[in-house]
């Protein structure tokens, strides 16, 4: 685009970072457990110490799973922007291309299985995300190019498939039922490293995108006009949606399905630094990652002991978030 | 049920919640309702045949037989084992899907499945008597009763609220001196496992019902009790009712001595060290980690009493050798 696009944008972007290493600084500081801040202190500069049980409290427990909640809160939030813009739908979220039900269906399977408690069920959820990301590819796929709207009706109907195979195995499984239900709502409850790990697996593909701005800026103008202007269209869709489809399921195998992040943390994005991709994809990231992380801390601190499932969070906090910015946009 | 696709989210996790709450009600529990001590009042001449039966439940309806029930519907694994254990297993026409105690229960007729009773089937069998069970079936029971069928809930609070419902139910088949037998055996155990932990400390107790995330038995549940009742206190009282979610952070924090899962949540005590950090708590390094049998503990019937010395051996595991 212009100099002056490709000169302002690391202001934005700073100003993200800023609020996503306070917000991590926040989700690791504060907790159920109530260490003191002299006392988290004391762990991070410590390092993780055998045989103390409020270091692992901080290591083993605190740690991991603010990681992973912030890894897998920027990994929707990139998902959702890649397919808002490659839809040019603003309703879409990262689960509307079925990896997310066929994610939620291998995990299922993994739990009707009893294999709850190993990394299988990780495993067979990223399964089942792959399956249905090729599926929905099959289907789309015509003459060598993929139709986007047939991969959008796709990827509904396949997700509405799985769905009902997941509901019929929930109604046969009765003392798995609830384990289903509470994988279906999300939670970062009892994640560790190993959940960080696979969540890392991702990082390569929430960076891939920013090589793709460019030809995602002009894919907002329709393909015929991308072609026009010489992108390799089919090349960079098919590059995308594999993204997309891998960030999804990753995030969704490790902490079942949580709404709202994918959806809206790309809009707030828009209204804050425009639609252009090289700070959108960046800070859409950063500020996915914050909001998950914030959402987190909420779910398991507010009525600590207990803890509100992380949807119900991201909602409650995102909802309001948006309808103001939303608001203050229109005015500006 | 709701779908995976959360663009309604709010929509869906309330929805999803709600069902929850019911499915704890009834899979981890099969079922919780209201004070066990109000059931139980046989009326005084329920002995001569001619006269009508009248108890009253765990919900604290009163139910009314004109004579002993000789067509029963069970709708939960637990009804069906009490209808066993008291004598009225010939009666049984149908359960559910779930029924695996005693063997003979498995070749009933079903009625659907736990969660989700056929309205029609149930009626199909024409029952003189519906064991139902609380919270997921409590819409159920209107529905029943308009049809002109009878029902009982069995949703007991505590151990003593099995006994009540087992002596209710016998009442009500006409099998009360077996029913009475049942009820003694459990009130036996009760007794034996509280003078074996009557001058031991209470060790801090928690008990798994499920990992991911980590959900508890909290004040209000037979389980609760039962933890009690076994010389324990339990951690998840603090957590609230019900079945609570708990946060792992806090478990680290109370560093419980015993950790007992429900084995629908954990296949063996050595699958505990495998979560990163829980080798640190004092339960894991001690080796007072267990697992325990679902059914004999989350099922509220009969065979709680065995559940209930199992639970001895976990958290007093010297007095109950001492015996």
């Amino acid at each position: 685009m212009t100099r002056l696009a490709r000169t302002s944008i690391w202001p934005g972007i700073a100003l993200a970072g800023g609020v996503f290493a306070l917000c991590l600084l926040v989700s690791l500081a504060f907790g159920p457990a109530s260490l003191s801040l002299g006392e988290v202190w004391h762990y991070v500069t410590t390092g993780p110490v055998q045989g103390d049980l409020p270091n692992a409290i901080f290591w083993q427990i605190r740690l991991p799973r603010v990681l992973v909640a912030c890894l897998v809160g920027a990994e929707l939030a990139v998902a959702g922007v890649i397919l808002q813009d490659l839809f040019l739908n603003p309703l879409t979220d990262p689960y509307v291309t079925g990896v997310s039900s066929g994610a939620a269906l291998g995990a299922t399977i993994g739990i009707v299985l009893h294999l709850s408690n190993l990394p299988w069920m990780t495993v067979l959820a990223l399964i089942g995300g792959f399956l249905t990301l090729g599926v929905v590819w099959m289907a789309a796929r015509r003459r060598g190019r993929i139709d986007i709207f047939v991969l959008l009706l796709a990827g509904v109907t396949i997700s509405y498939l799985a769905s009902a195979v997941v509901t019929v195995l929930m109604i046969r499984a009765n003392q798995d039922m609830y384990a289903i239900v509470y994988w279906l709502m999300g939670s970062f409850s009892g994640r560790g490293w190993p959940d960080v790990e696979i969540a890392l697996v991702a990082v390569p593909f929430m960076i891939a995108p920013l090589f793709f701005a460019r030809e995602m800026d002009i894919l907002l103008q329709g393909e015929k006009r991308a072609l026009e202007l010489g992108v390799e269209v089919e090349r960079t869709k098919r590059v995308l949606l594999v993204t997309a489809g891998v960030l999804t399921a990753i995030a969704v195998s490790v902490s079942g399905i949580i709404g709202f992040v994918g959806l809206v943390v790309p809009h707030i994005v828009r209204l804050l630094v425009g639609p252009g991709h090289r700070s959108l994809l960046p800070v859409s990231l950063l500020l996915g990652a914050s909001m998950m992380g914030i959402a987190d801390l909420l779910s398991r601190t507010v009525i600590a002991p207990n803890e509100i499932p992380v949807g119900v969070v991201t909602t409650f906090v995102g909802a309001p978030l948006f309808v103001y910015l939303l608001r203050r946009g229109r005015k500006g | 049920m709701s779908t995976t696709r959360p663009r309604r989210g709010l929509a869906a996790v309330i929805l999803l919640s709600s069902l929850v709450l019911a499915v704890l009600g009834a899979a981890a529990l099969a079922g919780c309702g209201s004070d066990a001590s109000a059931g139980g009042e046989a009326s005084p001449a329920a002995s001569a045949s001619s006269a009508p039966i009248t108890v009253a439940d765990g919900t604290g309806a009163t139910v009314t037989l004109q004579q002993p029930a000789v067509r029963i519907v069970s709708l939960a694994p637990a009804n069906t084992e009490i209808a066993y254990a008291i004598g009225a297993g010939d009666k049984m026409v149908a359960g559910t899907s779930y029924d695996d105690y005693p063997e003979e229960a498995r070749s009933l007729p079903k009625t659907g499945d736990f969660a989700n009773p056929n309205v029609e089937k149930i009626a199909s069998f024409n029952p003189d008597l519906v064991l139902a069970a609380g919270g997921i079936q409590d819409k159920l029971r209107s529905k029943l009763e308009q049809l002109g069928m009878k029902v009982y809930v069995v949703d007991p609070k505590t151990y003593d609220g099995v006994m009540t419902d087992i002596t209710n139910l016998g009442q009500l088949t006409g099998s009360t001196e077996q029913a009475e037998k049942v009820a003694d055996t459990m009130q036996m155990v009760k007794d034996e496992v509280q003078a074996q932990v009557a001058s031991a400390s209470r060790p801090v107790t928690f008990l798994e019902i499920y990992s991911k995330p980590l959900m508890t038995a909290g004040s209000g549940t037979f389980i609760d009790d039962m933890i009690t009742l076994a010389g324990g206190a339990n951690l998840g009282a603090t957590a609230g009712s019900g079945f609570p979610t708990f946060s792992t952070e806090v478990l680290f924090k109370n560093d419980p001595d015993v950790y007992i899962a429900d084995s629908g949540s954990m296949g063996k005590p050595g699958d505990i060290s495998k979560r990163a950090g829980f080798a640190e708590l004092t339960a894991v390094k001690d080796g007072h980690v267990y697992v325990i049998e679902d059914s004999i503990l989350a099922r509220p019937g009969p065979r709680l009493a065995e559940g209930l010395q199992e639970l001895v051996k976990m958290i007093h595991p010297e007095a109950a050798a001492a015996q």
